[in-house]
């Protein structure tokens, strides 16, 4: 990559992730707005909004996310699996994605109940979604931290290139 | 050649491996334990999602 597009790339990833940290922070405000709220509408719109957050931002940015990192890893001087605050973004960012993917079929099955069955009880689901985007939202931070301070360390991986 | 023999694993990677393990046992045990309600990796999969519509009856459950 030459420095202008190793800048560019650069730049688009770190938008599609801090995005994708931004939009779980926005996801967890309506989980926490609708466990809280003792009004009866905050609770379907809440879910519907989920959905919409989770499809439409979480899901894209995540993927955006991860087909960037894997762009910047690759073609730079970091590769995969040299070092290993690049082995542990790429292990946490598909855990988080797979996790996501799975989960919002379950997201969407709520909110479809909320759109069609009035008053129906919301409330159950609301736990787990705390769970997951509070566990979401660390492992992203986590991965933000290895991203900005790239501590040093080979993997025997990149250690065998390095000698060779 | 002297370097090949001094490689050895960086120190905050023990450190998050360690911490990493602590968290996923802990996991595991709120799962067997049921101390977190019904949820887990389970929940997620082909068998218990959405298409076999568990959810409304879940969340029924939940609160009758």
């Amino acid at each position: 990559m030459t420095r202008g597009v190793r800048k560019f790339a650069l730049t688009v990833h770190i938008t599609f992730s801090i995005g994708w940290i931004g939009a779980v922070i926005a996801y967890l405000a309506l989980v926490i707005a609708a466990i809280t709220s003792q009004d009866t509408q905050i609770l379907p719109a809440a879910w519907i909004a989920m959905e919409l957050i989770g499809w439409y931002a979480i899901v894209p940015l995540a993927l955006a996310s991860l087909l960037t990192g894997l762009v910047m890893s690759l073609g730079t001087k970091w590769g995969l699996f040299r070092h290993y605050w690049t082995l542990i973004t790429l292990v946490l960012t598909i855990l988080a994605t797979v996790v996501l993917l799975e989960h919002m079929p379950d997201v969407s099955a709520i909110a479809d109940v909320a759109r069609e069955a009035d008053g129906a009880d919301l409330a159950g689901g609301l736990g787990g979604e705390l769970l997951h985007a509070g566990v979401g939202l660390t492992v992203l931070l986590v991965i933000q931290v290895l991203n900005v301070y790239k501590p040093r360390g080979l993997t025997p991986y990149g250690w065998r290139k390095q000698h060779e | 050649m002297s370097q090949r023999s001094t490689y050895s694993t960086p120190r905050w990677v023990k450190v998050f491996v360690i911490i990493a393990l602590v968290l996923v046992l802990l996991a595991v045990v709120v799962l067997v334990t049921g101390v977190g309600g019904d949820h887990g990796p389970g929940r997620h999969m082909p068998s218990g999602g959405p298409s076999d519509t568990p959810f409304v009856s879940l969340v029924a459950t939940h609160h009758s």
